[in-house]
């Protein structure tokens, strides 16, 4: 039983980094902008087609491949956030509508160009088996747990530490006062956007070898990511972290006492006992204009 | 002189003949694209490999006059909406005398309404929802077994093989909830173990995994078609689980193969509408031509399609006309020998093709285990 | 007056059309698709289009109606028009308490909540295996029971209960705007806190508009199965309520024609645009982004400026 508690403990660890990982890009742009982007889930595939498509045709090299696929991702995502995000700022249902465009068009794309078909992203170094107790596990599960914890450390210090950090810390807290003081918002914008698609892309390459590169596979990942920002507190960093986390482990472990059919349903049921009786989020920051 | 110019002129009319050569429409239903544009290839490939042996004999003859077979394929992506829509066009716009193929039971049962509704009959080779055949409709036929026929063979198999409990991680669409419901009312509850379902497009089965190590089944059987298959069974297998596995008719392939490796697959076994390297005629010459136009091994879904519409077409010729109803009555009492076996349907619509077991050797090849008496060794499976 | 006689061409129009479309049946059945895509879009411009709630699970609630009078009328064997009552009462229903829960929140958590209620919803179509048949589909629905000598198994003739509750559907959201309870609810979208601060009890409108808007699907969801005959999970998808929005929002959200013009480009274009089906949704989704950036009143609000334009 202990080890069955340990197991689940740990896939969803796995499966939290990657929630994680996108609820960060997005409560980042939140943050900055109060533009809640969707798409970011097909964002997340796309960068796995992308790495793939660097991988199999371009470089041999996994790790080469990931950085490509993220800087390529951070362009794309600059480019929607001049054309798509930074006119309908302020809107909220527009920005949700244009989201949902965007998903159709991204998401059908990719099938138009790769076909419907899943593709593999076979990386041997990353299937060997690495033993924990008496279980096993690939060493992309852990390399997953590892690069996230890595990237949340990082963030946090760039955050806390760097000039930019600060002036998105700043930009989000009171955009007025930001300006006020000298802050070159519009820069940060779609700087936040880019750092916010590039962590979507970094989520896509690494699920990729473990799993299949398919034109569905940022759906689930999206909804859960926004589902733990929403519990972690719109706007929160650490607010997604937790989020991310308490989802993805709170689901696998449902999978013990419940049927696996019902396994979504578990992830929504907390997210929504949660905000009933924290409506604002776990570090819910209230932010002025809204109520 | 005149004789070489009437040679000339005989050989132009005749070519010309040739190339105006009529052409029967025949209406086909599938998924080219949406969820199940995957296996939807497969049925394609099958329905056109047999329209390309058809017109390559010349055609078929029906009421004295020559035909070639067109297909008229429409995208029902696995929505009934669309399938009724595909019907009624196909029934009122390009008026063809038969119908082929879909793959999604629910999208089959709205098809099927509309077919009775224009006395159009409809041949389906690919779902598997075994009420589909029980709403009296005559025009419905089914050219491959339904869930309650491959389970029934399983459960046989399994049985006998003392493999129970038997725990599943299964498909959450009809066609996985249909085999473990099958297996579930075949076996008794007390044989079924863990049952785990995922959705379409899931690719983590680790929660299935571990709560399969917790329990006691002695089999997993894995409902899901080639692409999460051969995850799930990567996942388990590297989670150290030694328990035996059952699969799906997808994953009886050389394809299939290739997305694992021999090792990881040694032992599991699957049930199989026609086994591609069985040494019988028809199924190694159907093989050979399908490696030849696709470049890899054939796929059961392409069997029973093939087989689909090269019986249309008898019935066709049977029924001398190119009239629904008189189509249809030609269906009811065709005997027909195709590739997957005999195809001769009940008073329901349903034909009752056989259901293989086949297992995969160490070498990568594979055994067929059951029917009893179409037991072969490893290679011909 | 130039209204009136245009709403007197169209309605004679409407009412004619199987006898125009005699020789056409394919013509009849994209028509009737059209009206029953277009109920459920009547419900969701409702709440969104007029009152600004984004619901993306919409077409769930079509799906409680719609098996809800399926149970009824095979199982039970009730009549088409008592199950029809009960599916949208059931769906109204449904909309009140799930609305409930889901109004408590606001605009992006409101979504989100009513996209995971659409799927909680949805897994129990599919899994309930023993009430709802699962996800192979729950065949054998009835059309209604012939009235005397009418049938409905003809498409003509369903054409004129598909049109009927097109019609009833439209007369609602008439009615619903034309009132005081339309201007509430539009008050409610433009600013909600001043809407209170006068007096207004928001929660109570929306979640009348709510129910309101799920017994609009119910109604469309209920028809739907009776026309194809079968009742199955796939046509009350995520993905069905997300063509709802678009549906909604091309059409012209916070139209009264909105759903009626999203509804025939969604359901007529595939017809004619030739093309294969995951270009026509790069379009859609293109066309989304365009309409939300450039034209927020969709099809309805570029019509009636080119109205205007003639006019002028």
């Amino acid at each position: 039983m202990l080890t069955a508690v340990l197991e689940q403990t740990l896939n969803g660890l796995m499966a939290g980094s990657i929630y994680v990982l996108v609820a960060l890009g997005m409560v980042l742009i939140y943050g900055v902008m109060h533009v809640l982007n969707f798409a970011h889930g097909v964002l997340l595939m796309v960068g796995a087609y992308l790495c793939h498509f660097f991988f199999t045709r371009l470089t041999g090299s996994y790790l080469a491949a990931l950085l490509l696929s993220i800087a390529a991702l951070a362009l794309i995502g600059i480019a929607l956030e001049r054309a798509v995000f930074r006119p309908l700022q302020g809107n909220l249902r527009s920005q949700v509508i244009a989201s949902l465009g965007l998903i159709l068009a991204i998401e059908h794309l990719v099938i138009a160009l790769w076909g419907p078909n899943a593709l593999q992203m076979r990386v041997p170094a990353t299937e060997a088996l690495v033993p924990i107790g008496a279980l096993r596990f690939p060493l992309q599960h852990v390399l997953i747990i590892g690069v996230t914890l890595a990237i949340i450390a990082g963030l946090f210090a760039f955050l806390k530490y760097t000039k930019l950090g600060t002036a998105i810390r700043a930009t989000s807290e009171d955009r007025q006062a930001a300006m006020v003081v000298g802050i070159p918002v519009e820069r940060v914008d779609w700087m936040t956007f880019g750092l916010g698609t590039a962590l979507a892309a970094l989520g896509g390459a690494l699920i990729g070898p473990l799993f299949l590169v398919f034109p569905q596979m940022g759906d689930a990942p999206m909804v859960k990511g926004l589902a733990g920002i929403l519990l972690g507190g719109m706007g929160s960093v650490p607010g997604a972290v937790v989020g991310g986390f308490i989802i993805g482990i709170t689901e696998a472990l449902s999978t013990l006492v419940l049927p696996t059919d019902y396994r979504d349903s578990v992830a929504f049921a907390v997210m929504v006992l949660i905000l009933l009786a924290w409506p604002r989020g776990l570090f819910g920051v209230r932010v002025r204009g809204e109520d | 002189m005149p004789s070489k110019l009437l040679a000339a002129a005989a050989l132009a009319l005749s070519a010309a003949f040739a190339w105006a050569q009529d052409r029967v429409a025949v209406g086909i239903v599938t998924s080219l694209s949406g969820p199940m544009a995957a296996p939807g290839k497969f049925q394609m490939n099958g329905f056109r490999l047999a329209e390309e042996e058809i017109n390559a004999a010349g055609g078929f003859s029906v009421g004295g006059r020559k035909y070639l077979v067109e297909l008229k394929a429409y995208d029902t992506r696995a929505n009934p909406a669309e399938g009724a829509s595909a019907m009624q066009r196909l029934a009122t716009v390009d008026k063809v005398p038969v119908v082929l193929g879909e793959l999604h039971s629910g999208v089959a049962a709205a098809e099927a309404a509309v077919a009775q509704d224009y006395q159009l009959p409809l041949i389906l080779t690919i779902p598997t929802g075994p009420n589909l055949t029980e709403q009296g409709n005559r025009f419905l036929f089914r050219v491959n077994a339904n869930n309650d026929q491959l389970t029934r063979a399983l459960a046989e198999f399994i049985a006998r093989q003392g493999w129970t409990p038997l725990a599943f991680i299964a498909w959450n669409n009809d066609a996985g909830r249909g085999g473990v419901n099958g297996m579930r009312k075949l076996l008794g509850e007390g044989k079924i173990g863990y049952v785990g379902y995922f959705n379409v497009g899931e690719v983590d089965f680790s929660a299935h995994v571990s709560n399969i190590r917790a329990g006691d089944a002695r089999a997993v059987m894995l409902l899901m078609d080639e692409e999460p298959g051969s995850l799930a069974i990567k996942q388990v297998r590297d989670a150290g689980l030694k328990t035996q596995l059952v699969g799906t008719l997808a994953m009886g392939s050389d394809r299939f193969l290739k997305r694992l490796d021999a090792a990881r697959l040694e032992g599991m076994v699957q049930y199989n509408a026609f086994p591609p390297n069985a040494d019988v005629g028809s199924i190694r010459t159907f093989s050979e031509r399908y490696r030849k136009k696709y470049g890899e091994e054939a796929h059961g879904f392409a069997a029973q399609s093939y087989d689909g519409l090269k019986l249309a077409v008898a019935a066709m010729q049977k029924a001398g006309k190119l009239e629904g109803r008189a189509i249809r009555e030609a269906l009811a009492g065709l005997q027909y020998d195709g590739v997957i076996g005999r195809i001769k349907f009940d008073a329901k619509g349903q034909a009752h093709p056989p259901v293989y077991v086949t297992q995969w050797c160490a070498d990568g090849k594979r055994r067929i285990l059951y029917p009893e008496n179409l037991k072969a060794d490893c290679g011909a499976g | 007056m130039a209204g009136r006689i245009a709403a007197a061409a169209l309605a004679a129009l409407l009412l004619a059309v199987p006898a125009l479309a005699a020789q056409q049946p394919y013509v009849l059945h994209v028509l009737i698709l059209t009206c029953l895509y277009a109920i459920p879009a009547v419900g969701l411009n409702l709440m969104l289009g007029y009152t600004g709630l984004v619901s993306l699970g919409h077409m769930a609630f079509a799906g409680v109606g719609a098996y809800t009078a399926a149970v009824l009328m095979v199982d039970a064997g009730w009549s088409f028009w008592l199950a029809l009552a009960a599916g949208v009462l059931g769906s109204a229903a449904a909309g009140a308490a799930i609305g409930a829960v889901c109004l408590r929140f606001r605009t992006h958590f409101f979504m989100i909540v009513t996209l995971a209620f659409g799927l909680m919803l949805y897994s129990v179509m599919n899994n309930w295996d023993d009430v709802t048949r699962g996800a192979a589909g729950f065949p054998g629905i009835p059309r209604p029971a012939p009235i005397g000598e009418w049938s409905f198994g003809p498409l003509s003739h369903f054409y004129y209960l598909a049109l009927g509750g097109a019609l009833a559907a439209f007369a609602a959201q008439w009615l619903a705007v034309r009132s005081s309870f339309g201007r509430v609810l539009v008050a409610l979208r433009q600013d909600e806190r001043l809407a209170q601060a006068k007096g207004v009890n928001g929660m109570l409108y929306k979640s009348a508009v709510f129910a309101l808007g799920s017994a609009l699907a119910g109604l469309g969801g209920v028809l739907h199965v009776s026309f194809l005959r079968v009742a199955a999970p796939a046509s009350f998808t995520l993905a069905e309520s997300i063509n709802a929005v678009l549906i909604v929002i091309v059409g012209g959200a916070g139209t009264l024609a909105g759903p009626a013009l999203g509804a025939l480009v969604f359901v007529g274009l595939p017809e004619y645009l030739r093309i294969a089906a995951e270009w026509r949704l790069v379009l859609f989704g293109v066309a989304l982004v365009l309409i939300t950036l450039f034209a927020p009143q969709g099809l309805a609000g570029l019509l009636a400026r080119a109205w205007r334009a003639v006019r002028a």
